[in-house]
């Protein structure tokens, strides 16, 4: 489903946030990631739908060959492929709807997305993701009238829109508090389990990654370091991964 | 507690940059007005004489508007208004879009169009018409292509500004999900930047009101031909008459203008 073989990412030369990577993700996993900030996490998972090109190695999303796709495939697979943001990025301005029926744009021609003009049945897919994360009563809602967690929810909305085959979350849950977190996690979760949608979310709380992640993978300076079940993950483990002892910063609940 | 005093540090001291700009712009005031030879007395002597302008301002000709010809050149001024904002506004929409880096990744293109606005704001409204009126002659051509180039100027700069300012993340998110450059600035980029971008080409349109009553004195059409007409004439009342009704017609539109843009802000 996704495969690295020998993949590397050098932002300049010398400085490689991704360092001859050999993964396999097969379909319908629920991956986390964990590392440090600067262990390459948001490129790893940027990779996967190539807004952060590989510098060199081999990349295979879904059967397609991602270091080396044309503008028009690669725009097909993105549209295949959800995104979920730290930030939300969301339109604070436009409304719930608007923003959901975002996932749809690549299916339909350019003069609807021009005229705002969405055919019943994609607004019918955007109102189904919205029920999903029980966000569809806040459809006419503006974006920035809602809370941090409603945001994050109608987030996962416009990536199911997409009705994609993978869905990448880059840091979900970092700018949200704890109870919120977990119920951001949760839907996360149940989507993966309901519609066999491959899951990896970058995650820097440690608890949360053993809490939710069937699998674990460990980033260490852009090196693989860590590939195993959330319940083989030991405060050891983390350490091996971080390089020095873990704080109570590193979990999401105080204790540590 | 004990009572024993506390000290303040030090209050610091004026800086001597401060004293000497102050220095300085009182000499600069005090030189300018021995150069220009300013004088009150002179101003207050002038007062008391018979003075036709103020004559004519005191006895207004408000029937000038329902002649035939004032009335044409009122619309003709309106007309211009519009359709220069309209006209500019829409293309300073592009000029502010290849203004700003995600619009326009080629540096050295953005430095170009970056400079051509620059060049295009700093030429204020009169020394446009009077440029075009030498281009393409007298009449209505010279004073739209001035209002154009005027307004798309001032909203160009506006509206770069905010582009400048707005959020990325739904850029990156409309990108993620595979879709176009069209579509991407429809769903990513206008909702962001629409209800400033509306409220500066009223701004616009405002500035152009007032700037196309001038523009009839060097000849570029609109109410400002027949104000130089009556002006050259010395019919004071019928200049002030237009004057004061072209003085209501903007106060009105701004206030409608104006009143719309705070919603929109």
């Amino acid at each position: 489903m996704i495969s690295f073989k020998n993949a590397t990412v050098e932002y300049q030369p010398g400085v490689k946030a991704m360092d001859n990577l050999n993964l396999e993700i097969k379909e319908g996993e629920f991956v986390v990631v964990v590392g440090l900030s600067g262990a390459g996490k948001s490129t790893l998972i940027r990779t996967i739908n190539n807004l952060v090109p590989l510098t060199s190695g081999e990349l295979y999303v879904d059967g397609e060959a991602v270091h080396d796709l044309s503008r028009k495939k690669m725009r097909a697979l993105r549209s295949r492929i959800g995104m979920i943001f730290q930030g939300f990025n969301l339109v604070d301005r436009a409304t719930v709807l608007q923003n959901v029926l975002m996932g749809r744009v690549f299916k339909l021609p350019t003069w609807r997305t021009v005229f705002g003009v969405y055919p019943k049945a994609d607004q019918q897919i955007a109102a189904k993701a919205l029920d999903r994360v029980g966000m569809l009563d806040r459809a006419y809602s503006r974006a920035t009238d809602l809370s941090g967690g409603q945001r994050q929810r109608v987030g996962i909305a416009r990536a199911l829109a997409q009705e994609p085959k993978v869905i990448l979350a880059d840091e979900p849950v970092a700018s949200l508090d704890p109870p919120t977190s977990h119920a951001v996690m949760q839907h996360l979760q149940k989507i993966n389990q309901d519609l066999g949608i491959t899951t990896i979310v970058n995650l820097h709380f440690l608890d949360l990654a053993t809490a939710y992640g069937e699998r674990v993978i460990g980033l260490r300076e852009g090196k693989l370091v860590f590939d195993g079940p959330g319940s083989e993950c030991t405060e050891e483990v983390f350490e091996g991964i971080y390089g020095r002892s873990l704080t109570a910063e590193d979990t999401l609940s105080e204790e540590a | 507690m004990t009572a024993s005093k506390v000290e303040l540090p030090k209050k610091p001291g004026i800086p001597g940059a401060i004293i000497f700009s102050l220095v300085f712009a009182f000499v600069l005031t005090v030189v300018t007005m021995i150069t220009v030879e300013f004088s009150l007395t002179e101003i207050f002597s002038n007062f008391g004489r018979r003075n036709l302008v103020a004559d004519g301002l005191l006895n207004p000709d408000f029937g000038q508007i329902l002649s035939e010809r004032s009335l044409s050149a009122f619309i003709e001024t309106l007309q211009l208004a519009v359709l220069g904002t309209v006209l500019g506004g829409g293309m300073s929409m592009f000029m502010a879009y290849w203004a700003t880096e995600f619009g326009n990744p080629i540096r050295w293109l953005r430095a170009i169009v970056r400079t051509f606005n620059n060049v295009v704001r700093s030429i204020p409204d009169l020394l446009w018409a009077l440029l075009f009126v030498t281009a393409v002659g007298i009449g209505i051509l010279p004073g739209l292509l001035a209002l154009f180039f005027f307004s798309m100027a001032v909203v160009t700069k506006l509206t770069s500004d905010t582009l400048d300012g707005i959020d990325m993340g739904p850029i990156e998110a409309a990108k993620a999900s595979g879709s176009g450059l069209i579509s991407m600035l429809r769903t990513a980029v206008i909702p962001q930047i629409l209800p400033s971008y509306t409220s500066f080409v009223l701004y616009g349109f405002e500035l152009n009101l007032r700037a196309s009553a001038v523009l009839g004195l060097v000849g570029a059409g609109g109410i400002g031909s027949r104000i130089e007409f009556f002006r050259s004439r010395g019919d004071w009342s019928e200049v002030w008459g237009l004057v004061l009704m072209f003085f209501l017609v903007v106060f009105l539109v701004e206030r409608f203008s104006v009143t719309i843009r705070r919603r929109l802000v």
